[in-house]
């Protein structure tokens, strides 16, 4: 990891802030995560584009597949 | 479905994966707490195999959150991935539902019960997956090593 300093309007930093503790990550992680969407991907791995294509907004999304295809049960 | 690919059990290499439906999940889902370390694993990812079932199960999820286009997406990044899909046949379904009798107390589906069959014959020694369910003959979860 290479550390770095960026500056930020104070609207931006309360925005990316409050995104954060929406998400539950660091605003570094978001500002990351933000990054690796708006750079380009490795041309020899094209299927690492397709890497955070969605935001269910959930922590447990992977873990409730059975749930979400096959229903609760009632 | 057809195979796109399919590799015999005797060709099983000691560093194959088989990747379970949430696998590509927490791979896609940038809010998902294994979001990170799916995405380290795919970015240098060994000899990795799923079957037909756990693909449509994905598509299905895709279809079930959110619409046409998405699950659409989801079948290009299938496409993208370099894994093995392997054949899954009556033989594969017959082996499943010995399983899935066998583990009567838990909600085995026949998805996750042909991705067990699987790694037992093709002696697959880990399991990309967040579902405990494919933890149940034993084969390391990623998520645990």
């Amino acid at each position: 990891m290479i550390r770095t300093q960026i500056s930020l309007s104070e609207r931006e930093y309360r925005a990316a802030k409050a995104e954060a503790a929406r998400l539950g990550i660091s605003l570094a992680e978001l500002l990351r995560q933000s990054l690796r969407q708006l750079l380009p991907g490795d041309e020899n791995k094209p299927w690492m584009r397709y890497a955070g294509m969605i935001e269910t907004g959930e922590k447990d999304a992977s873990q409730k597949v059975d749930e979400t295809v096959y229903g609760n049960k009632k | 479905m057809p195979a796109r690919k399919s590799t015999k059990p005797s060709t099983a290499t000691r560093n194959e994966a088989y990747v379970d439906t949430s696998a590509f999940i927490a791979f896609a889902d940038r809010s998902d707490s294994y979001h990170a370390l799916f995405r380290r694993l795919f970015s240098d990812p060994p000899r990795l195999i799923t079957t037909p079932l756990v693909v449509a199960e994905g598509h299905g999820w895709f279809l079930k959150r959110y619409d046409t286009a998405r699950g659409l997406q989801f079948l290009s990044m299938i496409e993208a991935i370099p894994v093995g899909i392997v054949s899954v046949g009556e033989r594969e379904q017959q082996a499943a539902s010995v399983l899935i009798r066998r583990y009567s107390d838990q909600d085995l589906t026949l998805t996750d019960a042909v991705g067990l069959h699987l790694m037992a014959v093709r002696r697959t020694r880990i399991c990309w997956s967040t579902d405990f369910h494919l933890g149940l003959t034993k084969v390391p979860l990623v998520i645990h090593t």
